[in-house]
């Protein structure tokens, strides 16, 4: 594998497109880092600007002004030939190749090493042998990439960038249209290869608590700049409510997602002992519009202590007692009497 | 598990498609109208044996010739095709589809139509036929590098198939307006030649057809190694190194020369093109080039070699167009592919 290390420097970076004559800036005074050894999630809303971005940084369009360096070296310097062997993406389309194999696919990683011909070696089988095992598809090798799953595929795409044996790996959206299970084992897989070959990963996403449990440091994208810090940094300083400007959604700290915002219908209080009935209790009133407060509240909700006696006793403005036996029939009376008022 | 190597079912598919291709080249020399013995033209063959000098001639000047057209127009046509599928990304990409061969039947009206001086020179010296050929070539090249330049500004594959075809169409269109102003007895050369006929490839003619698919093949074994990543299209080409401009002009180049060599004296053939590299594919179950690409070479001459001996209609007089038995063998190959591709997904 590669012992070679790469640091990123964005200075001052414009990325846009050029419009017959005219070049149109999507965004400017771009300033950020990334060190070998670091995941990075690049985060924005839809359209600010994550696509144009990454492939600015992988060289694929041109820079409008600004520099990006790859240790201290310039991007535009590098041949594609020596590109090849820094950097490896994966893009957001999804690759339906008919009668091309898993193994065929990885073996194509080895494109800028191999002669000619693409005659592999001994030590090239290897390498792609070991990028299988690494992403966990042993057995995998002679399925057709449109025969097995998009987790499956997705996990194909980016072992070709193992074989490829690039420090940098850019990749966009790798999570977007897996199911949670697979996007956590894409992430996960991620974190593998920066944190054991010392690889420099980056990958825009949508999915954001999945990736701030995971990611060394995020890139945010926001109308007017691109931040940059360890997730929690970031949600400390209350960044990613500048995400977006809806009245709508907001970004819960305590849960570290997006939430949406619900008409205040009153407030509540719980009583009963702490546990996992408590929290989701909590979360199924706030779920109908309900704020928790401590005093005067409107709707106060004694929670069962044990699971084999499920009995909820809820009074509603100390005066009118209800009892319920699940949690939806609990939000459902809830929701009911206090909208009528 | 696949590997580099060639594994031993796709060795003994090779051997046994050569071999078939082998008989069927033999047996092409064997139909025609006039029922030659097989002992004779295995004696005209090996140069043994005293044979009637015009039984000879009947095999060395018209049926080898025609045996050899039918190899190298499947070869070419094929191969065409198979660049096609990949650069465009498109399992009904062809020669035919994407208007090279409008093309290149645009240059040769010009010439046969548009020049009738041609005719003193002869079409079937040396010199006339480097002049068919060049203007066949440069005919689908301009297509091609049409598509080319368009290509450059519409990243979208797919609206570039459909320009494929209206510049197709608009060379067809221009070879209608030359038909309507030109003399019957130009007009009736020009018709024969669209219908494509093998047999009308003269040896002379030989010496410019050869060299040139010869060339055209060459240039796509250089891109073998480029096609196999442009499957994955323009990005993760050049991600992984590939100079994609220059691939793509190399795989133009291979492609005009080999669509129009063929188009220049035989006619537009049809659907050989788009069909062929797909039974490769279903045979061998790979996108490999490295496979593809023989598969593609000896597949061609196959099935056109199969189609020259059903357009010899065995047993009787007279010929069938070549271009209506490759469209009865190459169509329902194509309705197979698009029953298939529901999902429409890339070759």
């Amino acid at each position: 594998m590669s012992k070679q290390q790469v640091n990123i420097t964005v200075r001052n970076l414009s990325v846009g497109y050029k419009k017959g004559k005219k070049l149109i800036a999507i965004k400017e005074g771009i300033n950020v880092n990334a060190h070998s050894g670091e995941l990075i999630a690049l985060i924005g809303s839809n359209g600010i600007g994550k696509s144009t971005l990454l492939r600015t940084l992988t060289g694929f369009q041109k820079a409008l002004g600004g520099e990006i360096l790859l240790n201290d070296r310039k991007l535009s310097s590098f041949p594609i030939k020596e590109l090849a062997r820094v950097l490896s993406f994966v893009s957001t389309e999804a690759i339906r190749v008919q009668n091309l194999r898993v193994w065929e696919l990885l073996a194509m990683g080895r494109y800028p090493y191999t002669n000619l011909i693409g005659t592999l070696t001994e030590e090239d089988n290897r390498i792609i042998k070991r990028a299988i095992g690494q992403v966990g598809l042993t057995g995998y090798e002679d399925r057709m990439i449109d025969q097995i799953s998009d987790g499956e595929r997705q996990r194909a795409m980016i072992a070709r960038t193992l074989v490829q044996d690039t420090p940098l790996i850019i990749l966009d959206e790798p999570t977007a249209f897996l199911d949670i299970r697979n996007k956590y084992e894409i992430i996960h897989l991620l974190h593998d290869f920066v944190k054991n070959e010392n690889k420099t990963v980056l990958f825009s996403t949508h999915d954001l608590n999945i990736s701030t449990s995971e990611v060394d440091k995020v890139w945010l994208m926001l109308d007017d700049k691109v931040l940059e810090g360890a997730p929690e940094d970031l949600i400390l300083a209350g960044n990613f409510d500048q995400m977006f400007h809806s009245e709508k959604v907001y970004f819960n700290s305590e849960s570290g997602d997006f939430m949406l915002r619900k008409n205040n219908l009153g407030t509540y209080r719980l009583t009963g002992p702490d546990g996992n009935i408590l929290t989701w209790t909590g979360r199924a009133l706030q779920r109908i519009g309900l704020i928790c407060a401590e005093s005067n509240p409107l709707v106060v909700v004694s929670v069962p202590s044990e699971r084999d006696n499920l009995v909820w006793k809820v009074e509603i403005n100390s005066e009118e007692k209800l009892e319920c036996t699940s949690l939806y029939e609990l939000t459902a009376v809830l929701y009911e009497r206090l909208t009528k008022r | 598990m696949v590997n580099n190597r060639l594994i031993p079912r796709d060795f003994l598919l090779f051997v046994m498609l050569a071999m078939l291709a082998v008989v069927l080249f033999v047996l092409d020399l064997f139909f025609g109208s006039l029922l030659i013995p097989f002992k004779t033209i295995l004696q005209v063959l090996s140069a043994t044996g005293n044979v009637n000098p015009e039984i000879k001639s009947i095999i060395l000047d018209f049926r080898l010739p025609k045996a050899i057209t039918a190899v190298m127009a499947g070869m070419a046509l094929s191969i065409s095709g198979l660049q096609m599928q990949t650069i465009f990304r498109n399992p009904l990409a062809g020669p035919y589809v994407l208007g090279i061969s409008a093309g290149a039947s645009l240059g040769v009206a010009i010439l046969v139509l548009g020049f009738s001086s041609v005719f003193t020179l002869g079409l079937f010296t040396i010199s006339g036929s480097w002049a068919l050929v060049i203007v066949a070539w440069l005919g689908s090249a301009a297509v091609l590098f049409l598509i080319l330049a368009v290509s450059i500004r519409i990243k979208d594959i797919l609206t570039i198939l459909i320009l494929g075809m209206l510049f197709g169409s608009a060379s067809s269109a221009i070879v209608n307006i030359l038909q309507y102003f030109s003399n019957e007895s130009m007009l009736k050369s020009f018709v024969i030649w669209t219908m494509g006929s093998l047999g009308s490839v003269t040896s002379s003619q030989l010496n410019v057809l050869i060299p040139s698919v010869l060339v055209g093949l060459v240039l796509c074994f250089l891109s073998v190694k480029s096609l196999d990543v442009m499957l994955l299209g323009e990005q993760y080409a050049k991600s992984m190194g590939l100079r994609v401009r220059n691939a793509r002009f190399l795989v133009f180049t291979s492609t005009s020369i080999l669509a129009g060599s063929i188009t220049a004296f035989c006619g537009p053939i049809g659907f050989i093109g788009i069909a062929v590299p797909h039974i490769g594919r279903l045979l061998f179950k790979t996108a490999r080039h490295k496979i593809l690409i023989p598969s593609s070479l000896l597949l061609g001459s196959i099935v056109m070699l199969l189609s020259d001996i059903v357009s010899q209609m065995p047993g009787y007089e007279s010929t069938l167009p070549i271009n209506s038995v490759t469209a009865l063998v190459g169509i329902p190959v194509i309705i197979w592919i698009i029953l298939k591709n529901k999902k429409f997904s890339s070759v």
